[in-house]
């Protein structure tokens, strides 16, 4: 099994084992979509007000909805034993992490950043912004599971780890949530979103080749 | 699906030798100064009580659990190996079942023996039913692994052997008590497979509580108990009088 066969085998596996779980991409949608319409239910429905709060209520609903199903990423295969089957069957184990992170990333983001143009609308957002507010979650939420993926690996099998996890994870979101929603708010001001979503971009660059190897090295001290 | 080094074959597999391993888990050393020989052909079964450390034994040769001290050898020339090393040669099956609930019986054994390098997409049908067919799981293939019993799931692991049979390489077993909950009929489905892997010129370490005797093959016994720290410190006392 070549490395790309490894990638093929874990996406394949945790896609068909998502669409077995139906309810749990539910549930991180249904929190996405809650959350983000409590804001104008609690401010009220000035228009101006909406659309300033609009693009990072957004990225912050979207960052808690990863956040939420981040931690099943490895938690059931090591409850299971699947997790120790795939690190001793000596395939590549950062492939299979990879692969697990892709199917992660189509099952949880790709809805997130499908329903996203619908809640902008919500926030009265002006048309122009959905493409940046899309474009703005697309480099932005394989950061979000990259560096999710390398602290459960980490918090594995501890007692406190979904704790764990969500207080070593939120300071390093941090950047990404501030580029992410200022990407759209300069879109928003008439001014150019380019900077943004340039820093967004190689914040992904860096984390696809980075965080499988890390997530992989965190994994096999976990398994210990 | 070949991988990028050459797999291992059962015919050029020439043994696995441990020399003085250690292992301690926490603050306590489970063993001191195990020593052995694993020739092809042959099956080892890892005894001793609850604890004694037998999963952690089988854990520590393919790098799952750092061993504190002592050095393995594989091939015929005795070369040096890292425990990590040994799992492309290994398969391995531990204490928990590594099964998805909320998958079948087939699709479970599909993605294992996938990831073992056992099986192809080609010809994966006829085996997968052969395999079942023979530890007796023909009607359960479509049933939910979270709905077997306990005995049917090791009867599962048993159809990824079955299917390793198949492949050449993976000449290493690692058996992390497969017949606790068989029923007769399951234990000779696992001494059959245990005789022809062993007769192919395949060996086997398995940790167990209970006789299992394949028909071909050596059987040795290892008992963990003996190299315990408190048996080992004994055994020198005697030696010192």
């Amino acid at each position: 099994m070549t490395e790309f066969g490894a990638i093929a085998w874990a996406l394949r596996r945790d896609l068909t084992l998502a669409m077995r779980r139906r309810g749990d991409i539910l549930n991180v949608l249904g929190f996405f979509v809650l959350a983000c319409s409590m804001f104008p239910l609690a401010i009220g429905p000035q228009r101006e007000w909406l659309q300033r709060i609009g693009p990072g209520v957004i990225w912050v609903a979207a960052l808690l909805s990863v956040m939420l199903a981040l931690p099943r990423l490895f938690e059931h295969d090591h409850a299971d034993g699947t997790l120790d089957a795939m690190v001793a069957s000596g395939r590549p184990l950062w492939a299979l992490v990879a692969g697990k992170m892709i199917a992660a990333w189509l099952v949880t983001a790709l809805p997130l950043l499908a329903l996203s143009p619908a809640l902008a609308l919500a926030f009265n957002l002006p048309t122009s912004t959905l493409p940046v507010l899309a474009g703005s979650l697309l480099l932005g939420t394989p950061v979000l599971i990259g560096i999710g993926a390398i602290t459960g690996a980490l918090a594995l099998g501890l007692k406190s780890g979904p704790v764990l996890m969500t207080l070593l994870c939120l300071p390093l979101y941090v950047p990404v949530l501030v580029f992410g929603a200022g990407a759209v708010e300069a879109q928003a001001a008439g001014l150019s979103p380019l900077a943004h979503l340039a820093l967004l971009g190689a914040g992904m660059l860096a984390v696809l080749l980075l965080a499988p190897l890390v997530a992989a090295l965190a994994l096999r001290i976990s398994v210990e | 699906m070949s991988s990028g080094a050459t797999p291992i074959g059962v015919e050029s597999f020439g043994g696995l030798k441990a020399a003085s391993l250690a292992l301690v888990r926490g603050e306590r050393t489970l063993f001191v100064d195990l020593s052995f020989r694993l020739a092809p052909g042959e099956l080892l079964r890892l005894l001793g009580p609850n604890g004694s450390g037998k999963s952690s034994l089988l854990r520590a040769l393919l790098g799952l659990t750092p061993l504190a001290r002592g050095q393995l050898f594989a091939g015929p020339a005795d070369s040096p190996v890292l425990p990590r090393e040994l799992c492309e040669q290994a398969l391995y099956q531990g204490h928990a079942h590594g099964a998805k609930g909320e998958l079948t019986a087939i699709e479970n054994l599909t993605l294992a023996a996938t990831l073992d390098g056992s099986l192809t997409a080609d010809d994966a049908g006829p085996i997968l039913e052969a395999a079942l067919d023979e530890v007796g799981l023909t009607r359960q293939r479509h049933i939910d692994t979270r709905r077997l019993s306990q005995g049917q799931k090791q009867r599962l692991n048993l159809a990824r052997f079955a299917i390793a049979l198949r492949a050449a390489d993976r000449p290493l077993w690692l058996m992390d008590e497969p017949s606790a909950a068989l029923d007769a009929s399951g234990l000779a489905v696992l001494e059959a497979l245990l005789g022809r892997h062993l007769a192919r010129g395949g060996a086997a370490i398995v940790a167990t509580h209970l006789p299992i005797a394949p028909h071909q093959g050596v059987v040795r016994d290892l008992h963990l108990d003996a190299f315990a720290p408190r048996r080992v410190r004994e055994g020198l006392a005697e030696l010192a009088q």
